[in-house]
Order: structure tokens, then C-alpha cells, then sequence
């Protein structure tokens, strides 16, 4: 598995960065994904399509990615359905920033999942409107 | 009401809030933001008719420092506050219904109500036109609520860190601080869908949106006491729209 390269999942899979906290909604369910501090470097490089392997050994505070813990992240990550195996996309460098941040980071992988405002985020009449299917073509719960 | 550059509307929206002041003593805050356009001649064309209304008149600051412009101005004896956007219509008797809860219960804070959604108004009656298309829902909406002014002294003002999605951060940090609510089944609002609305731009919106329940999350995480933001928001019926 760590020879993968993945991809976001589908496109009701969102997701922003805010302060460097990793934030991912899946638009679908309304179920809303934070990660840890290393957890949001680790989401931003394999989302951009990083290969695995590459943040296997990185530094990540005071002490090192290992094989066992990010194939246990990663499962979770796939779990949830937010990231897919991409076999055919060729993997991305990892940019030394993004390695600064994952060295300057202090707590462990860890995503969390929150559902409770799930009602907003499946279907926000307001604020997500799709402008080119007209009104209002909003988001469909499947 | 904030106002920006909306003289084809915001006339309308006054107009609606005046035919209710025989429901409630009405003061009319209106935040001119920087308009270029004849928004705040149209707002003071009224006042000569309204002295309820007053305006306040500031440069460019976005919709987020315009509602709190608006809010330091309240009257000292103001004990109800509502909001209205400037190209949106207050429903005849919106003020009617929910006051009434407010008298029955003297230590209500808020009552949410609901909203339509419109493609289409009478500019005469300010109802639906006759071949408008519309839905009814519990929204994420400022106007669907009358808030006491302990609970808004308590919330405090809307965080400028936000440069839309202020109103969405608004009732979630109304909503945790457990305030003592009713959810009546008044239409607060006919909420216009025109080609000016603000929240059709892409991407920001939907980013400041995100930005509110990730903070949303944070603060409940960090301060346990607060409460959950759960079953007042309901507009799974919108799912099954399409087109109109």
C-alpha cells in the first residue's frame, strides 16, 4: 500500500485549509473531517498526490512518520471514503515546505469526525448554490 | 440592514418593514456601505415619510462591519432585534406572529422561524408572484430570527474575521450559547433570488461557510458547556428541487 498514489475520493469530498488545520466535508453525508497537525500535512500531501511512500521517515515533530502508523491513517483515510487509490496518476514531489510544516508539527496522525452539523452541510440553501444549473440546484443528499 | 449598491431594491425591503408598524415600534437601522449607486438617496426619500428609519452612511467596509455598525446603534430602549438584507422583503405579519411569543414568554430570547425562497415577487402586494416558484425551510438566516437584546449583548458582534458566512458563524454561536428559543412556523422572510445576490459568487462563499462550522467545531471542543447545534436547521426539502 505505501507504493500508492491516492486521490480525493469523489467530488463531494472539500476541503480547505484554515490557521493549517486540514478541514474535509463530505458534502454527501454532511459529515464534517479534522486532523491533527500532522494529520493536515499528511491529508494536504497525499491529496495532491504524493506517493506514500515518500512521507514514510519524514520528520514529524519529535519524532519520525513510521510504515505501521501511516498505513493505519491512511485506512482510515480510505475508510471514510475521502481518499481513493489513483494506480495510474503519476506521484507528486513533496515540496520542502510542506516538509517544514510536517517537521514543525507536535501531535499525532489523527483524523476526527464530527456529524452534528451535518443538517448545514448537506444542504445549504444559501451558500451553495450551483450557479450554472440555475435555481435552485442545490446539492442532492444521496 | 446592511446596503450596498441595491436601489432597485432596498426601497421594497423598507417599504415592507413599514407596513408592520402598526405590529411593532420599529426602529429602522439602515447601514449605507459605501454605495455608489442612488441606495442612500432611495433610503432617505422614505425617511421623509418614516422617521423610524434612520441611516447611517460609511465607505466600503463589506456587509460583515456594516452589521455592526448597525448594531452599536441601537436604541437604549430597544428589547428586539431583527435583521433584514436589503433586497429581501419582511413578510405582512412576520412581526405580528413572533412578537406574540415573545409575550407570552417574557424570558424568551429568540424565536427562529422559517423562510421562503423566491424567484419571483409583486413588487405592488410583495408576495409571491403569480407564477413564482418557491419553497419553504428552516435556512441559515438572520431574518428568521428576533433576538432579544441580553441574548445579542451576550453574543456580541459579528466577527469581522468573516467576509461572508458572518451570519452563519452568527446563529451557531447563537445557537451553543443554549439560549431559550421557540421555532415557529412563521415565514420570516421572502428571500429574492436575483442576479446580484452576493452569495452567488464562487468559491469564497463556500470557503467562509466551511470556515464557520470548522470554528463552530473548534469552540464546542475547546468549551464543553456549550451546546449543540442540532435539529434547528431543516431544509432536507430542498433536496428534491432541481430546477425551477
Amino acid at each position: 500500500m505505501q507504493q500508492l498514489v491516492y486521490a480525493v475520493a469523489s467530488k463531494d469530498i472539500v476541503f480547505e485549509s484554515f490557521d493549517g488545520e486540514a478541514v474535509v466535508l463530505d458534502l454527501s453525508t454532511g459529515k464534517y473531517f479534522g486532523f491533527s497537525d500532522s494529520g493536515s500535512r499528511v491529508w494536504e500531501a497525499l491529496s495532491s498526490g504524493v506517493a506514500a511512500h515518500a512521507l514514510v521517515g519524514q520528520t514529524a515533530g519529535t519524532s519520525t512518520i513510521r510504515l505501521a502508523e501511516l498505513e493505519s491513517f491512511i485506512s482510515q483515510l480510505l475508510e471514510f471514503g475521502l481518499l481513493a487509490p489513483a494506480a495510474d496518476a503519476a506521484a507528486q514531489p513533496i515540496s520542502g515546505a510542506l516538509l517544514a510544516e510536517l517537521a514543525d508539527t507536535s501531535e499525532p496522525l489523527k483524523v476526527d469526525i464530527h456529524d452534528d452539523l451535518a443538517d448545514l452541510i448537506v444542504v445549504d440553501p444559501i451558500h451553495e448554490v450551483e450557479e450554472p444549473l440555475g435555481w435552485p440546484a442545490v446539492k442532492q443528499a444521496s | 440592514m446592511p446596503v450596498y449598491n441595491r436601489e432597485r431594491y432596498v426601497g421594497s425591503a423598507l417599504r415592507s418593514l413599514l407596513r408592520q408598524c402598526d405590529d411593532a415600534d420599529l426602529d429602522i437601522i439602515v447601514v449605507d456601505d459605501g454605495s455608489t449607486d442612488a441606495s442612500a438617496e432611495t433610503v432617505r426619500s422614505l425617511i421623509e415619510q418614516a422617521p423610524c428609519i434612520r441611516l447611517f452612511q460609511q465607505a466600503n467596509m463589506g456587509v460583515t462591519k456594516a452589521r455592526n455598525t448597525g448594531l452599536r446603534q441601537l436604541l437604549p430602549e430597544t428589547r428586539l432585534i431583527s435583521f433584514l438584507d436589503s433586497d429581501d422583503i419582511s413578510p405582512a405579519g412576520r412581526f405580528r406572529a413572533d412578537l406574540a411569543c415573545f409575550a407570552a414568554d417574557p424570558d424568551l430570547d429568540l424565536t427562529y422561524s422559517r423562510m421562503t425562497l423566491i424567484d419571483s415577487l409583486d413588487d405592488e402586494t410583495q408576495e409571491p408572484a403569480a407564477d413564482s416558484h418557491s419553497i419553504t425551510v428552516r435556512g441559515i438566516h438572520l431574518s428568521a430570527g428576533i433576538f432579544a437584546r441580553s441574548l445579542v449583548e451576550r453574543i456580541g458582534g459579528f466577527d469581522e474575521d468573516f467576509s461572508q458566512a458572518e451570519d452563519t458563524d452568527y446563529l451557531l454561536r447563537v445557537f451553543e450559547s443554549g439560549p431559550r428559543f421557540l421555532m415557529p412556523d412563521t415565514v420570516a422572510l421572502y428571500y429574492r433570488r436575483h442576479p446580484g445576490n452576493m452569495t452567488k459568487e464562487k468559491n469564497v462563499p463556500f470557503r467562509e461557510f466551511m470556515r464557520a462550522i470548522h470554528k463552530s467545531i473548534k469552540r464546542r471542543k475547546a468549551n464543553p458547556s456549550l451546546h449543540a447545534v442540532d435539529g434547528i436547521f431543516d431544509f432536507k426539502d430542498l433536496a428534491h428541487w432541481r430546477f425551477l
